[in-house]
């Protein structure tokens, strides 16, 4: 049976668990002559409130058990889906995650396999740096129904060959293209998908993916499994991991396979715009982050005077975007872009857990806030409690007298 | 500790407030306590300065006011922004909370500690604290009073009796504030608590903290029956406390208010009602000004205020959240409610369905806005109006700086309203001036926009203004409904008092403040003020 | 033309506070709200039936959502903005499901339905979730085409659908025939508000609560049976090691900064 499930002899009915839960779905009970203890009600949602709150680990959410450990067994190997860009490449974040794959493969003592679905034209080089990065095996298929990122496609292609391949864990880059194939690819095989995930770690014994994400805004970090279906799958933003250093003397196994002859996309495309902002703020170098702190759009100029003077991009937090002070493009955070810059500076940035869901790989950050207790300090290398109006300006001084 | 600074170029933002006139000053101070306050009176009482008259103390808050009032007239600057603490909280015999602040405190400060329980409290006293958990504990909370800029402080709000839309329920500032404490002139103090003494008609005796008794004779005016800031509040019989709330800074310094709170309606839903004429929207206003127990807003913007919309929404990303309006909808009026639950509500809304039927409104041409993000949207149409106007004139000015936006701020009696409107339609198309008209029609309180194209215009805008002051007295309204007199509309309150009782007000202040130092050129002119001590 | 909207119920706010001391979320007891992405998506649908009432051809909306009973609420407000009915998926059978087995509710939801679904609309994400996986989920457990992250509307002839999508790469003009599930940006348009005709008439529309056995589902697809993925642990985030402060005036802060920041780029 599923459901909450509460050890009564482990229950020392302190009532933590019905303080934790928001919807009332547990509460205490007291027997004649004995002692309290905790009962799940009728509107439990199962969130697993109860179950952190518990001191002593009297709560589990249990179950029923799905596949057998035999049919569990005979899966094996870690995927990596290689995205292309519009020029053939293959994305950095497949490369990253081939990186992070790699010690996983290496824990699990499996082989891991990069997916590479390309048009016919594509470069012929992608397989090495595929190899290059930590797989073993490439699997490629180069169709031309495969040269538009059509997701219901890539996902028919991806679901035959994990029927016929059986892998235990498939991962994704969260981009755009990403987030649409892999739900396809999920509610086909009928598999568990956990989206943009900042942790993975993997249960060499058993395989088990451990796939920790933000959740409820980034407050809590949510460690999430896939105990009884396979593939695991889990999508993961661009510059969460680090890509390896590649190793050109690495060998590898290609296979070639084919697309089903009966897949066809079923949706037209008529015309294509690239993006018009500059370059990705997901892969730069330096960065400007500018917050609510900043006051007034009108001191905007400034920051991007501060960013052009440092060679960096420009970034902002979310009500940012939502006053329409800049595009979307330059939104940090979890609901934005990750980014992963050598030296990201944010002005008047409160800190909100979203955003420093997003700005966890910069490697120096340098806050300037007023409130001496923001939380963006906390996430920061070094802080600078002021104007931040007035410390632009100040840094800005001082670059300019520089050259 | 304060000091009395010299002026230099850094304060000159000091010398302006948003009537977006400037004056000039010597120095300025910047009290925190009002040991602070005191400190510089008294070192400024009867002082003379170059010219050998009284040096003039002009009192600042947020400097947000539209009449001049903030802006100084040479002499001293004392600016209140720092004393912004929050002194404690009580509960009185009836169960309302009565929160004491200094001047300084913003009124948008104060409604964010209050919606997010955050007053800064510390070293309060153990009543306070208690009561403050109480506070959280029970009911949310709020500052009824609701002026357009919220960056307004309660010193400035109090001195000039502010408004706003919610006035329409609520009423001005002035029955909001339970308590002052006023510096006078000479640095001593009057604590002055509502109900606790009376005038006699209108003679008044007031004990100061100092141990000297003041005898005060009061003008002899009688009031508009209308929404009104214009001049001292004065009646038989009166609570000082009201001489205080509304004197334009011009009787003493407010250094420490107690506000009355009250419990945040259970459910506010605004909803825009559109009309094809002003004529219907006037009916509309005046049928349902009987009709709805629960509107606490009456709010109207003419075709002019709305094609302003229209045009912004097309040319400026910044307004394209705006919703669109529809081309056949000439006029709107806003109306909030502010009922227990929703069925109530639910109730008005049928009611509103029905008066808009009879006023030639349809039930279709409505906005209802019952969630955060509706509501939102529709305070961003509200304060879309008055930033798109300041837009244009802000345009305007580049071909011709002399011209400014001129803002009306008349009220009537409600069974004027017809005619104070079709005074303003027909008075602008015969001087063939643009305009734009939104405001508070719910008290017969328009604010008539001239949008002078240049100084021609600008200059005829003044004129009228001057026969709508003559006009409105006339039909027994007020020049000045919510933005006080200050030091622009001092022309009109002699229009619509006359000389002498002018004279009295003067006599009044020389009484408090026997230099006519404070707040000077505010209400009427230096010379009305001269021949004091 | 029948368009289903799914829409979720969402906390009004997603500035979520933590109680430090017990490490668990503090709810400020305020009502939910539609998930604003579902909002935009209920506009467009809206916005196509207003195109097809102009051109004579009926069109019919319906909400859907999957939630607690108060749900009722927000679904009845949809109505009132313009939405014809709502079904509201409720059930204890329902709990604690994962985005597979909200996807399978959702799909039997939109099965049972007395007429097919020619387009089924859902945000791009909600924002309490931040999953963006219940839209391509519904395309493939419904098998029709799915067309993520829409920007723009750009017409409808016949039974086909032009969009501005977003992609990695840019936009993408794109065309696709229905019956199709589309997923829709926050700020592919701006929900209407209601008015007092549509509030009115929405109070007297029946909105049909069903089971998990009213539209056939099967128990062990549901809910947390049905959800092949669960949470193990949850826990506050580490705070990396305190930050150094860098004191003084603005201008002595920029002298140390512009060091700081050399060391950083070498």
């Amino acid at each position: 049976m599923s459901g909450l499930v509460i050890d009564t002899e482990r229950c020392v009915g302190c009532g933590r668990c019905v303080k934790a839960c928001a919807s009332a779905g547990v509460e205490l009970v007291r027997r004649e002559g004995a002692r309290p203890v905790a009962q799940p009600t009728g509107s439990c949602i199962f969130c697993g409130a109860c179950v952190d709150a518990c001191p002593v680990d009297a709560i589990a959410i249990e179950k029923d058990a799905g596949a057998s450990e035999a049919e569990l067994a005979s899966y094996s190997g870690i995927w990596v889906f290689a995205q292309v860009d519009d020029e053939g490449r293959v994305l950095p974040v497949a490369l990253e995650l081939l990186g992070r794959a790699r010690a996983l493969a290496d824990v699990r003592g499996c082989t891991l396999t990069a997916l590479l679905g390309e048009g016919p034209d594509a470069p012929q080089d992608n397989e090495r740096a595929l190899v290059a990065a930590g797989a073993d095996e490439v699997i490629v298929c180069r169709d031309g129904r495969l040269a538009v990122r059509d997701a219901e496609v890539f996902a028919h292609w991806v679901c035959d060959l994990a029927r016929a391949c059986r892998p235990e864990a498939i991962l994704y880059g969260a981009t755009a293209f990403g987030r649409e194939l892999a739900p396809g690819v999920a509610v086909r095989l009928q598999t568990g998908l956990t989206a943009d995930c900042t942790v993975l770690e993997l249960d060499g014994a058993t395989g088990l993916l451990q796939q920790t994400r933000p959740a409820f805004g980034g407050n809590l970090m949510a460690t999430i499994v896939c105990p009884a279906h396979r593939p695991q799958m889990a999508t993961v933003r661009p510059g969460v991991f680090a890509a390896p250093e590649p190793d050109w003397s690495r060998t590898g196994t290609v296979r070639t396979v084919s697309l089903d002859a009966a897949v066809a996309p079923r949706v037209r495309v008529l015309s294509r715009e690239a993006a018009s902002h500059g370059r990705s703020i997901a892969e730069a170098e330096r960065l400007v982050v500018v917050g609510r702190g900043i006051g007034s759009k009108k001191n905007l100029p400034l920051a991007r005077e501060l960013a052009r003077a440092l060679d960096a991009e420009i970034g902002c937090t979310r009500p940012l975007v939502e006053s329409g002070w800049l595009e979307y493009a330059h939104q940090v955070g979890q609901t934005g872009v990750s980014v992963a810059p050598k030296l990201l500076v944010s002005l008047g940035v409160s800190g909100a857990i979203q955003h420093l869901a997003g700005i966890g790989g910069a490697k120096v950050h340098i806050a300037v806030n007023d409130d001496p207790d923001a939380p963006i300090f906390g996430a920061a290398t070094y802080k600078v409690v002021g104007d931040c109006i007035e410390v632009a300006e100040a840094l800005l001084d001082k670059l300019g007298a520089q050259r | 500790m304060v000091d009395v600074l010299p002026w230099t170029s850094e304060f000159d933002e000091y010398l302006r407030d948003e009537s977006r006139s400037t004056g000039d000053a010597d120095s300025i101070s910047f009290p925190r306590t009002e040991g602070d306050i005191r400190t510089v009176m008294r070192s400024l009482y009867g002082a003379t300065g170059p010219d050998g008259r009284p040096v003039p103390v002009t009192v600042q808050g947020a400097r947000t006011g539209l009449a001049a009032g903030a802006v100084p007239a040479g002499g001293h600057v004392m600016n209140l922004s720092r004393a912004n603490a929050y002194l404690g909280l009580r509960r009185d015999q009836t169960g309302s909370y009565l929160v004491r602040v200094q001047p300084g405190v913003v009124l948008a400060e104060l409604r964010r500690h209050l919606a997010r329980h955050t007053i800064p409290c510390a070293g309060w006293d153990a009543a306070s604290l208690a009561a403050l958990e109480e506070l959280y504990a029970g009911p949310e909370q709020f500052f009824p009073t609701d002026p357009t800029e919220t960056s307004a402080c309660i010193g400035g709000m109090a001195a000039c009796n502010a408004s706003g839309a919610r006035s329409y329920a609520y009423g001005p500032m002035r029955p909001h504030v339970a308590s002052l404490r006023v510096v006078l002139a000479d640095g001593d103090v009057v604590a002055l608590r509502r109900g606790e003494v009376f005038a006699r008609g209108r003679h008044l005796t007031l004990e100061t903290e100092g141990g000297r008794t003041i005898e005060l004779d009061l003008p002899t005016y009688t009031m508009p029956a209308t929404k009104n800031a214009s001049g001292y509040f004065v009646a038989d019989d009166m609570d000082p406390i009201d001489l205080f709330i509304g004197s334009d800074g011009t009787l003493g310094i407010i250094s420490e208010l107690e506000l009355i709170l009250s419990p945040v309606p259970q459910v506010s839903w605004g909803i825009n009602c559109f009309f094809g004429t002003e004529d219907d929207a006037i009916g509309f206003t005046c049928a349902v000004r009987p009709a709805l127990a629960h509107a606490c807003a009456l709010e109207y913007f003419d075709a002019a205020a709305l094609d302003i919309l229209r045009r912004q929404r097309e040319r400026s990303t910044a307004f394209s959240a705006l919703p669109a309006l529809d081309d056949a909808w000439g006029c709107c009026v806003y109306v909030e409610l502010a009922c227990d639950d929703e069925a109530e509500a639910l109730a008005d809304l049928a009611r509103l369905r029905d008066i808009l039927a009879a006023c030639g409104g349809s039930e279709d041409a409505t906005w209802v806005g019952r969630t955060d993000v509706d509501r939102e949207c529709q305070r961003f149409f509200r304060h879309a109006v008055p930033e798109s106007v300041n837009m244009l004139i802000d345009e305007r000015r580049r071909t011709d700086p002399t011209i400014t936006k001129l803002g009306s701020d008349m009220s009537v009696p409600d069974d004027r309203l017809r005619d104070v409107v079709r005074l303003y339609r027909e008075s602008l198309a015969a001087a063939g001036l643009e305009s734009a008209a939104w405001g508070h029609i719910g008290n017969n309180h328009l604010h008539v926009n001239v949008l002078p194209r240049d100084a021609a215009d600008y200059a005829a805008g003044k004129r009228l203004f001057q026969t709508w002051a003559r006009a409105v007295t006339d039909m027994g309204g007020a020049v000045s409904a919510e933005h006080g007199v200050g030091k622009l509309k001092r022309d009109f309150l002699a229009v619509m008092y006359g000389a002498d009782h002018i004279r009295e007000m003067a006599a009044l202040k020389r009484q408090l403040d026997p230099y006519g130092q404070l707040g000077q050129g505010n209400l009427f002119a230096v010379d009305t003020c001269e021949g004091g001590a | 033309m029948h368009i289903v909207v799914c829409v979720k119920a969402v906390p009004s706010t997603t500035e979520v506070k933590m109680d430090p001391k017990t490490n668990t979320i503090v709810r400020d007891g305020r009502q939910a709200v539609v998930n604003p992405f579902d909002a935009t998506g209920l506009e467009i649908a809206l916005h196509i039936k207003d195109e097809c009432a102009a051109a004579g051809d009926p069109c019919r909306v319906t909400v859907l959502s999957m939630g607690i009973p108060d749900t009722e609420r927000l679904l009845r407000d949809c109505i009132a903005r313009g939405a014809d009915d709502g079904l509201l998926l409720s059930d204890r059978a329902f709990a604690g499901a994962d985005t597979l087995a909200t996807t399978y509710a959702l799909s039997r939801g939109i099965a049972c339905m007395d007429e097919p679904a020619d387009l089924v609309v859902c945000g791009k994400m909600a924002v309490d979730g931040d999953t963006a996986q219940i839209g391509p989920e519904l395309a493939g457990a419904l098998d029709v085409p799915c067309v993520v992250d829409v920007q723009r509307l750009h017409g409808i002839v016949g039974s086909t659908l032009a969009l501005e999508r977003a992609t990695d790469a840019g936009r993408e003009l794109v065309e696709v025939d229905l019956p199709a599930v589309i997923t829709v940006a926050k700020d592919a348009a701006q929900l209407r508000m209601p008015s007092i005709a549509g509030v009115l008439a929405a109070e007297g529309v029946p909105i049909a609560v069903k089971t998990a056995a009213d539209v056939d589902a099967d128990p062990a697809r549901t809910g947390l049976s049905g959800s092949p993925t669960q949470v193990v642990r949850s826990f506050v985030p580490e705070r990396a090691s305190e930050a150094v402060c860098v004191t003084g005036d603005a201008a002595e802060q920029a002298a140390a900064l512009v060091e700081l920041i050399e060391e950083a780029c070498r």
